[in-house]
């Protein structure tokens, strides 16, 4: 709790720093904290492109207190020799997180090497420096097919290179990821390299999907130097629903309870209550001899 | 044997002061007990004809104090079979003063307990439903069972501790109604103390005292698993039962040593109830109160160690709304009898029973923090309901039928006390005839 508090506090006084600026008592607050300024791309299966920047204070002291930057404007170029073309601009959440996503159709700048460069600013506040980062890739295109081959269920993923004019050029020695999508995280189902741009793969026979039997097939590149990450998925009805097998027989609205029950509650009952008839048979022995000795006395 | 004739002459006129009519204390006093179970049914009349809007019970708090004083009663009755049931296996002549203090006891709370529970339904008129369409599944059957069996055993057990001595005053007691001679004769069924008689007697008691142990632990435990057996926060516990039946034995010998406390001051019974047994039973509630103390600090040690979201919403509750109630119920209620008993300097015979009072009402209270709070904090967020429903505050209506209780209790407890001597008369005599065989046996073995 105290921990969260105090977690907050700084979060309100760096989000303090860009609008106040005459504050010097939080400048040395400010500090006390080395900025880490990180930014990546995402292509993603829809061909869309995601930029994100995660802008998050560090303790210079204490590592692992770590405090994201709330409300800093972060401003997307791409640039290409002078050429500098602004993509968007956002600012940080409550995680420090600033993302802005490029449509399909968007148009890059690249050099002649098929190189893109994406820059990420961040143009200071009189408490913060400014921040800059920037990623060269190359724009790839990964391509997910789900198809049964022979009746056996096949993943073919292709990566391809475009060039101007719509040329491919397959890719070679370039390490993926097979994975499914799960309730919270994606499960690894292979991690291989594509050889000439093509990759084959027999998905497995036994894996459970949904209760519509769908499975979510992800083909990812992972923060590779070229290409950055991209992304590509499929759903399609190859997983199996496991129909719950092991039944709840122990509920309170079951037609009948366990025979265990039945049982015990039988044996203590029959027990008790054969010791009370006992009981009151022998009472009866009691009041019959009391009765034979009264006769006595009065004979 | 003419020896033990003139014996029980002489008891019967000991104790027939206090069979005798009443004196105008005891008027006064059952004269206000009827008039406080007066009120109550005048608040049972008003809950049956305006239901329980008259209680401070609603839709999520559906329990209130009838349940808290049916634990409450029920416990007391199972834990008087429970200590009566051993004791009747002692051999020694201390007992006799206590024995049947705990037996009434045992068989008026099973008789008051549950009745509390009849004031929690709301339609009684569907009563019968539980007896037509029972669930052997659910622990409220279960306890219905367990109750009726152990009240018809408690029944038959106190007949059975009480027959000698209605023989005992069937024979020999003078200048008596004749309703009560005839009621003497009734009851006795024809017991002359014969060695035949006697050894079925003493046959039948030992069994029905190991039974009713039995007993005692089995129902105690069902009721406990009434609550265990949910998932709600504070109830879903592993150790409620064996924690009842601590909380239930700690309640049970408090109350013992109030009315100790109250039969020997009123009866003049010095000579009989001693110093010596309330050492004894301060020794038992010092032993009990230290085990009940440890069970209560594991349960709610394990609960705020756990972090789990709908403990820690509990014990917010309990350490904020009820903050002096759980610091009565389970710092007080338990380390001053502590204190009290553990030091010999302080064990007085008013201090000892003082120790209990505060033991038995800590106990009521605690019973008080198991049921509300977690209704008022149950495992399913309460949604979209008035906001006084959400808390619960007892009406006067809950508390004079609770008083009534009480009242019918101690009314009840007088009127047996006027049927047979609290001293049972039979087990003197038992003790007194033990002791004359002795020496002849040890003489025989000599020569």
């Amino acid at each position: 709790m105290k921990t969260t508090f105090f977690r907050y506090s700084v979060l309100i006084l760096l989000t303090g720093f860009l609008i106040n600026t005459n504050s010097l008592a939080q400048e040395n607050d400010a500090n006390n904290y080395k900025m880490l300024f990180k930014f990546k791309t995402v292509k993603q299966h829809d061909n869309s492109r995601l930029l994100e920047v995660s802008f998050i204070g560090q303790n210079k002291e204490d590592r692992k207190d770590k405090i994201p930057v709330y409300e800093a404007e972060i401003k997307f170029y791409n640039i290409l020799s002078d050429d500098e073309v602004l993509l968007g601009a956002a600012k940080t959440n409550k995680e420090g997180i600033a993302s802005i996503i490029l449509p399909v159709d968007q148009s890059y700048l690249s050099d002649e090497d098929g190189f893109i460069n994406f820059t990420a600013k961040f143009e200071g506040s009189d408490a913060l420096d400014e921040e800059e980062e920037e990623i060269l890739i190359k724009d790839l295109f990964l391509e997910l097919n789900l198809a049964e081959i022979d009746s056996v269920k096949t993943v073919l993923v292709k990566a391809n290179l475009k060039d101007s004019l719509g040329v491919e050029t397959p890719v070679a020695e370039l390490d993926i990821i097979i994975s499914v999508g799960g309730m919270l995280s994606k499960m690894k189902l292979e991690e291989d390299t594509l050889e000439d741009g093509e990759f084959e793969f027999k998905f497995p026979t036994d894996l459970q999907g949904d209760v519509d039997g769908n499975v979510t097939v992800y083909a990812i590149i992972d923060d590779h130097d070229e290409f950055g990450n991209v992304v590509q998925k499929q759903t399609i009805k190859w997983g199996i629903f496991n129909k719950e097998t092991s039944k709840v027989s122990n509920t309170l609205w079951s037609e009948a309870a366990p025979i265990w029950m039945y049982i015990v509650l039988t044996i203590l009952l029959v027990g008790v209550w054969s010791n009370y008839i006992y009981t009151i048979i022998n009472l009866l022995k009691i009041r019959k001899e009391g009765k034979q000795l009264e006769l006595n006395t009065e004979n | 044997m003419d020896h033990i004739i003139k014996r029980k002459k002489e008891l019967v006129k000991e104790f027939s002061p206090m069979l005798a009519s009443f004196s105008l204390t005891s008027k006064v006093w059952i004269g206000f007990l009827i008039a406080v179970i007066a009120l109550g049914l005048y608040a049972f009349v008003l809950q049956i004809l305006n239901g329980h809007e008259v209680t401070g019970m609603r839709d999520n708090v559906v329990w209130g104090i009838y349940i808290i004083n049916f634990i409450f009663f029920v416990c007391l009755s199972y834990s008087g079979a429970f200590i009566a049931g051993i004791l009747h296996f002692f051999k020694t002549p201390w007992k006799n003063s206590v024995l049947r203090i705990v037996e009434i006891i045992t068989v008026l709370s099973i008789i008051i307990g549950p009745i509390f529970i009849l004031l929690c339904i709301g339609r009684l008129d569907r009563l019968h439903y539980l007896f037509i369409y029972p669930r052997i599944q659910s622990p409220i059957t279960w306890d219905i069972i367990a109750i009726m069996t152990d009240l018809i055993g408690c029944f038959i057990y106190l007949y059975l501790t009480f027959i000698p001595d209605f023989a005992i005053l069937r024979d020999n007691c003078e200048n008596v109604p004749n309703w009560r001679k005839k009621l003497y004769k009734f009851l006795a069924i024809g017991y002359q103390d014969t060695p035949t008689q006697r050894e079925k007697l003493h046959k039948i008691t030992r069994t029905m005292s190991a039974m009713i142990i039995a007993m005692a632990i089995v129902a105690y435990s069902v009721l406990a698993w009434i609550f265990s057996l949910t998932v709600q926060p504070g109830w879903n516990s592993s150790i409620f039962a064996p924690y009842f039946i601590v909380a239930g034995l700690y309640s049970g010998v408090g109350v013992i040593i109030i009315s100790m406390y109250l039969i020997r001051k009123y009866f003049k019974l010095e000579h009989y109830i001693r110093k010596i047994h309330f050492i004894g039973a301060g020794i038992i509630l010092l032993v009990i109160s230290l085990l009940f103390g440890y069970f209560t600090f594991s349960e709610y040690f394990s609960r705020w160690f756990s972090h789990k979201v709908h403990d820690i919403n509990l014990l917010n509750t309990l350490f904020n709304k009820y903050f002096w109630v759980f610091i009565f119920a389970n710092y007080i209620g338990v380390l001053v009898p502590i204190v009290i008993l553990f030091f010999k300097k302080f064990r007085t015979i008013k201090s000892i029973t003082f120790a209990a009072v505060i033991g038995v009402v800590g106990l009521w209270f605690n019973r008080y923090l198991i049921v509300v709070p977690t209704l008022e904090t149950p495992y399913l967020p309460i949604q979209d309901t008035r906001p006084e429903f959400m808390e619960y505050s007892a009406t006067w209506i809950e508390w004079s039928l609770s008083f009534a209780g009480v009242a019918a209790f101690v009314l009840f407890f007088m009127l047996l006390m006027r049927l047979v001597p609290i001293i049972p008369m039979s087990a003197i005599i038992d003790y007194e005839r033990e002791q004359n065989r002795k020496p002849k046996m040890s003489t025989q073995n000599q020569k």
